[in-house]
């Protein structure tokens, strides 16, 4: 399995470009974040977080000040999960997951969830029969 | 709209000729226009595309402009499983329910919701990876493709993305003899599964949108093709294969109009000879086969004539839309930057594993798929006109070898279901499913026209009968006293009436109007009902015309 090791390394395009080719144009992706950092045998340092992207990706306002005051407090937790870097993974396969149970599959039999009018009257913004949202013509 | 068809057909080893044809293009191509999403619905017919094609010699240096250009095109599909709940919920999914009636706490994200996967998902995606002959992952994993927007209820979609379920693979197909015909073979980079959004409808004028959330969650297989295509063409051909199969293997209905099959293109252009890709352009909003052809090509077009005038810099890695009223392709509001969809494994869903056994077990329960029909019926001597007929709806392939397996002669067989059959069932507007006809009475049909028992003729008129009511062939010549006469004395008597009721005819015959034959064998035709054997009865006829004269 060491094709999977190889994946880890490369830089992922989130969209299918063209094909591995050398010549393809080369489309610049941030894929995740610094999580997928193999390690290697020096202790490689986490990058610090733009913390003004991470709070306008996950639409979270902050006002100038509150960036400025949890840039490091944010950087502390990564820190701290840091240690795990310590490691010496040469020896180890990159797992998929992080659980080893198998399957959870369920058979394809249709069932009516009961409470329906529940969900739809917990929907904030609704106009029969649709759920009226501002209008967005853009995907992100 | 008169709008002809500029395409370049490249100079294959197989392909017959290279053929341009050009376009007459009024007004400046890259005029920017508001970027209105169109939604055109446009008839689907369930064949390949016929595209209206006209000479133009109006530019010969268009003609030269894309001669010098070589177009990359790779297409990126999503089909829409026919499973009888969506991929994470056991909420059913019906096309055109009432909006928001197919709904959960799991589909429509609300806290603390855990999806469970569909084990038919894994199956349909297993066959249709083996189908296009990839290469099957047995451990896979979902992914969280993370972004905004009012049809995405969870503020993700359930993907996978670094480890699909089929990689690797290919698709054969064969163009359309209206387009010089050849065999193509294209790569499949990928196929994964994923999970569909809802609707969302825009309200025309108003400052709101509209989400039905009866579609979101609905089990997709995204299949991803190589950049092998050369021409629109090729990639609507790729595209109705694709079609082909998924309803052959019976994991999709594969319905553009539906949207359960909707495919993006990417097209770019290249000096040939260069090596390097040009920039990429996506085209969305594609409802047919032939908008894929007319886009494609138009797309080329565009991007070639920019290059050669030198601004080749204005062709910029975007979405644009294809726009069938003007047909033309139109720029999205361009993204600032790319979209960043912070991947990480779905921590709700276990890892897919696929065994061997389980694969191989599927392996050997698929179909006949439509490029192994199409080499079985060439080596049966059929045409390839014929073959790509009859290949392409799975239930007429299956009336097909159901009739010739019960011994019936396979030219005419085909004949019979291209030729009168297929118009009935166009008129009609049935299937094949639906006509009364069963094979068995189509075999004896055509034992009984082989066999002399009755003509031709009569043949095609009980076809009818048996289309619309059903019945077997030896009731109906039976019931209706259909069998042919081939007694030369019965048809001999049947035209001295004839002639002795027709003597002015007769001298006319006689004085040189030697085309009054027909009427004669017309008159005997109508006495004998029509089931005087034509070719005896021309016989007869003939030697007693001239007999006493």
């Amino acid at each position: 399995m060491g094709s999977r090791a190889l994946l880890m390394l490369t830089n992922f395009k989130f969209k299918s470009s063209f094909a591995s080719s050398s010549s393809k144009p080369f489309y610049l992706v941030k894929s995740s974040p610094t999580i997928r950092k193999l390690s290697t045998k020096t202790r490689s340092s986490l990058q610090p977080p733009d913390v003004r992207r991470l709070a306008e990706t996950a639409r979270i306002s902050l006002a100038p000040n509150e960036v400025e005051e949890f840039a490091p407090k944010i950087r502390q937790v990564i820190d701290w999960f840091g240690q795990l870097q310590a490691v010496d993974l040469d020896s180890v396969e990159p797992a998929f997951r992080a659980d080893t149970e198998g399957d959870n599959l369920r058979e394809d039999v249709p069932e009516t969830f009961e409470n329906k009018e529940a969900l739809i009257a917990s929907v904030p913004s609704y106009k029969e029969p649709y759920i009226k949202v501002p209008k967005v013509l853009n995907k992100e | 709209m008169a709008s002809t068809l500029f395409r370049t057909i490249q100079i294959h080893p197989f392909s017959l000729y290279p053929t341009a044809i050009c376009r007459r293009r009024n007004g400046v191509l890259y005029c920017t226009m508001k970027s209105t999403q169109t939604q055109t619905a446009t008839q689907e017919k369930q064949q390949p595309p016929k595209v209206k094609v006209s000479q133009h010699t109006q530019s010969k240096t268009l003609d030269k402009i894309t001669r010098d250009y070589e177009a990359i095109i790779g297409i990126e599909t999503h089909v829409q499983l026919s499973t009888l709940t969506k991929a994470f919920c056991s909420c059913p999914y019906n096309y055109g329910s009432q909006p928001n009636t197919s709904i959960c706490p799991i589909c429509m994200g609300l806290p603390g919701a855990l999806p469970v996967l569909n084990s038919k998902v894994i199956e349909f995606a297993v066959k249709l990876g083996l189908a296009l002959n990839c290469k099957l992952s047995l451990n896979s994993k979902f992914d969280r493709k993370q972004y905004f927007y009012p049809d995405l209820p969870k503020g993700y979609q359930i993907s996978q993305f670094d480890i699909p379920i089929a990689t690797g693979g290919y698709i054969d197909l064969d163009l359309p003899l209206e387009f010089g015909g050849g065999h193509r073979k294209f790569g499949i980079t990928r196929v994964h599964m994923e999970e569909d959004a809802g609707k969302l409808l825009h309200s025309g004028n108003g400052d709101y949108s509209q989400v039905d959330l009866n579609r979101a969650g609905v089990p997709l297989l995204e299949i991803v093709s190589e950049p092998d295509m050369r021409t629109g063409i090729e990639a609507a051909e790729y595209a109705a294969e694709l079609q082909r199969v998924v309803r052959y293997l019976g994991v999709s209905n594969g319905n553009m109009q539906e949207g359960s099959l909707r495919c993006d293109v990417n097209v770019s252009i290249r000096p040939v000879g260069q090596s390097e890709f040009g920039t990429k352009v996506e085209i969305k909003n594609l409802n047919s086969f032939s908008s894929i052809n007319r886009a494609i090509d138009f797309e080329i077009s565009r991007q070639a004539l920019l290059h050669t005038q030198g601004h080749d810099d204005q062709i910029v890695q975007e979405t644009r839309l294809w726009e069938e009223g003007a047909q033309k392709t139109v720029t999205m509001r361009k993204k600032e930057g790319l979209a960043d969809y912070r991947y990480f494994p779905e921590p709700d869903l276990p890892e897919v594993i696929l065994t061997q056994e389980y694969v191989d077990g599927i392996r050997n329960s698929l179909p006949e798929l439509p490029e192994m029909k199409r080499r079985r019926y060439e080596k049966m001597g059929l045409s390839m006109q014929d073959v790509l007929f009859l290949a392409n709806d799975v239930n007429v392939a299956e009336y097909f070898d159901a009739t010739i397996s019960r011994g019936a002669d396979i030219k005419l067989a085909a004949n019979w279901i291209m030729g009168d059959i297929a118009a009935y069932m166009k008129n009609e507007k049935l299937s094949i499913n639906e006509i009364k006809l069963m094979p068995e009475e189509l075999v004896e049909l055509i034992a009984s026209i082989k066999g002399g028992t009755i003509s031709g003729k009569i043949g095609k008129e009980i076809l009818f009968e048996l289309l619309a009511k059903g019945g077997t062939v030896k009731g109906l010549i039976e019931e209706k006293d259909l069998v042919q006469i081939v007694d030369p004395v019965e048809i001999g008597k049947m035209v001295d009436k004839v002639l002795s009721e027709n003597p002015k005819q007769l001298e006319q015959y006689r004085g040189g109007k030697t085309k009054l034959q027909g009427f004669f064998a017309g008159q005997v035709m109508k006495i004998s009902k029509g089931k005087a054997n034509p070719v005896l009865l021309n016989k007869i006829l003939l030697e007693k015309l001239n007999a006493k004269s």
